[in-house]
């Protein structure tokens, strides 16, 4: 029988980063500009793809540079940062590659329909959205707002990520601890994180329906109730997974 | 591993990476997966009967990510259970996957024609049986590329992860990657040519499909001739940008060398995003200049 208790007591620490993790994620995805459907015909801002779908694919190019920075150097800001930096320049490339499409594939230009006036441009917004659309394309703000939820989503899955890893290898009483090279304790944490990453980035979708520009747009304001639930459904999630990556250690491995 | 060695096994990443990126836009244009399948879903309820190939078998990301999970898992029990050597099993995983895809895409068209009987939207047999095959060669060369970025990542360049799960990984990226780049193309141009060039579709014409083509009726293989000559080489050099700067910002500055490394290899990738938004900028500075805005500013009107 596994001692669960003996188990959680020396990682409340990384219990609490998990929560920490999925709190970011969560309110990551509200600052990332995705458009939906309508995006893919030019009829939205933003990018033309589910909130879900990108979230999990920023995320998911963020775990994979996490991962591979965790092997070589486990210092905690250089993992953070990886995993920041990793999911950015996933939505940034993704994001040039659209408004190329946008810009010389439909003929149309950024713009955003939420606001009068750029806030980082200035430039001016409604007289440039085409007849009965909501905006198209990336403006600048919807990148610059895009970049900041791609690091805070990188961060958020890098600390779940590394908090795992932690409680993988940490040295339980009369067992010998797994290596951070351990495949098995590799797979199930990414596994696991990826777990937590969609779940995170499903509670905000909530409040997006479909669209959101970035910070600019109203429903922005919406997120601290997304955040307050994720951080709920983190406290469980962050528990069970401790004590399944635990017991993992515990047990030597696979 | 020799650090230019290391740059040699990144460019061929890079390449797989970009074919792979570029083979799974088109596949979705032939099937008409992934965002821009709304219009053709909902033309026969508006009355615009068609002839093109829908499936949606899931979200691209979801679709990619289950592909190359058979096709990895196929190649690696090949390898370490049979013996086989990696690029024939490569190929074969790759193989499963496109016939499990292949099954997936008639039972989705089957069962989405078939839904909307009611709107008069006939079963094409011949469709089928002509665009199937064409899906399948895609989700070959998709999942035979995503795994072969794996395969490099993890066997020389010794990434971390199990391979089957660094295959779901880039699959899921690579189907959000196309889902968001190339199927603007076959969206908001190819599928509403009738509209004018150099606007976003006004909502009142959803579902206005294209249904006629240069000769007869329109089909998914001509909708993969148009958007292969841009939509989906564009996203090919997305998914490849991803993978390659990604990877390379570790390469140059190794992280295991201690910390320093690892923050100059973050704050490389910060300069590259930086660069990526400047450049966003600078389109959008352009574009405003040259197509100019829809509408007159009327306060200004007035006021001159």
């Amino acid at each position: 029988m596994i001692d669960i208790v003996g188990l959680i007591a020396p990682n409340i620490l990384w219990i609490l980063a998990i929560v920490i993790g999925g709190t970011l994620i969560s309110i990551s995805v509200h600052f990332i500009s995705v458009g939906g459907a309508p995006a893919a015909m030019a009829q939205a801002t933003g990018i033309g793809t589910g909130t879900v779908m990108l979230a999990a694919g920023a995320g998911i190019a963020g775990i994979i540079a996490a991962g591979a920075v965790m092997d070589l150097n486990q210092d905690l800001g250089v993992v953070l940062g990886a995993g920041g930096v990793g999911a950015m320049v996933m939505l940034a490339a993704t994001m040039i590659v659209g408004t190329w499409i946008y810009a010389y594939g439909v003929g149309v230009m950024p713009v955003s329909a939420k606001v009068k006036y750029d806030p980082i441009t200035k430039y001016r917004q409604d007289l440039y959205v085409s007849q009965g659309t909501e905006g198209h394309g990336i403006p600048t703000v919807a990148f610059v707002s895009s970049l900041i939820g791609g690091l805070l989503g990188g961060f958020g899955a890098a600390l779940a990520y590394y908090a795992l890893m932690k409680v993988g290898t940490y040295a339980y009483a009369g067992v010998t601890p797994l290596a951070v090279h351990d495949l098995n304790l590799v797979g199930v944490v990414a596994a696991f994180t990826i777990g937590f990453f969609f779940i995170n980035s499903v509670i905000p979708s909530y409040n997006i329906v479909g669209t959101i520009e970035g910070f600019h747009d109203p429903k922005f304001k919406r997120w601290p109730k997304a955040a307050v639930a994720s951080f709920l459904a983190s406290i469980p999630l962050g528990i069970v997974a401790v004590i399944a990556v635990g017991a993992l250690a515990l047990v030597g491995g696979l | 591993m020799e650090p230019l060695i290391s740059m040699g096994v990144l460019a061929l990443i890079g390449a797989a990476a970009t074919i792979a990126g570029a083979s799974e836009d088109l596949e979705s244009d032939v099937g008409s997966q992934s965002n821009a399948n709304s219009q053709v879903q909902l033309a026969p309820q508006m009355g615009y009967v068609h002839r093109i190939y829908n499936k949606a078998i899931a979200g691209e990301p979801v679709s990619n990510g289950m592909m190359c999970t058979i096709g990895a898992t196929g190649a690696l029990v090949l390898i370490k259970h049979f013996g086989f050597s990696p690029l024939f099993a490569l190929v074969i995983g790759a193989l499963i996957a496109a016939m499990v895809h292949g099954s997936y895409s008639v039972t989705a068209i089957m069962g989405r024609e078939a839904s909307q009987a009611r709107f008069k939207q006939p079963i094409y047999l011949d469709l089928i049986r002509s665009h199937t095959p064409v899906i399948m060669a895609f989700a070959f060369l998709t999942t035979f590329s995503v795994e072969v970025v794996s395969y490099l990542m993890v066997y020389a360049l010794a990434h971390p992860f199990p391979f089957v799960l660094l295959s779901f990984l880039w699959g899921v990226v690579v189907g959000s990657v196309g889902s968001a780049t190339g199927d603007v193309h076959l969206g908001a141009e190819r599928q509403f040519q009738q509209q004018p060039f150099g606007e976003g579709l006004n909502a009142s014409q959803s579902g206005s499909i294209v249904r006629k083509a240069e000769s007869g009726l329109r089909n998914g293989i001509d909708n993969l001739w148009f958007c292969s000559k841009f939509g989906g080489p564009m996203t090919g050099v997305s998914f490849g940008m991803v993978v390659f700067l990604g990877t390379w910002i570790i390469l140059v500055f190794d992280p295991a060398k201690g910390n320093v490394e690892g923050w100059l290899s973050n704050l490389l990738g910060v300069v590259i995003v930086i660069v990526l938004c400047i450049w966003n900028w600078h389109i959008e500075k352009e574009t405003r200049e040259k197509y100019g805005p829809f509408k007159e500013d009327k306060v200004e009107e007035v006021s001159a």
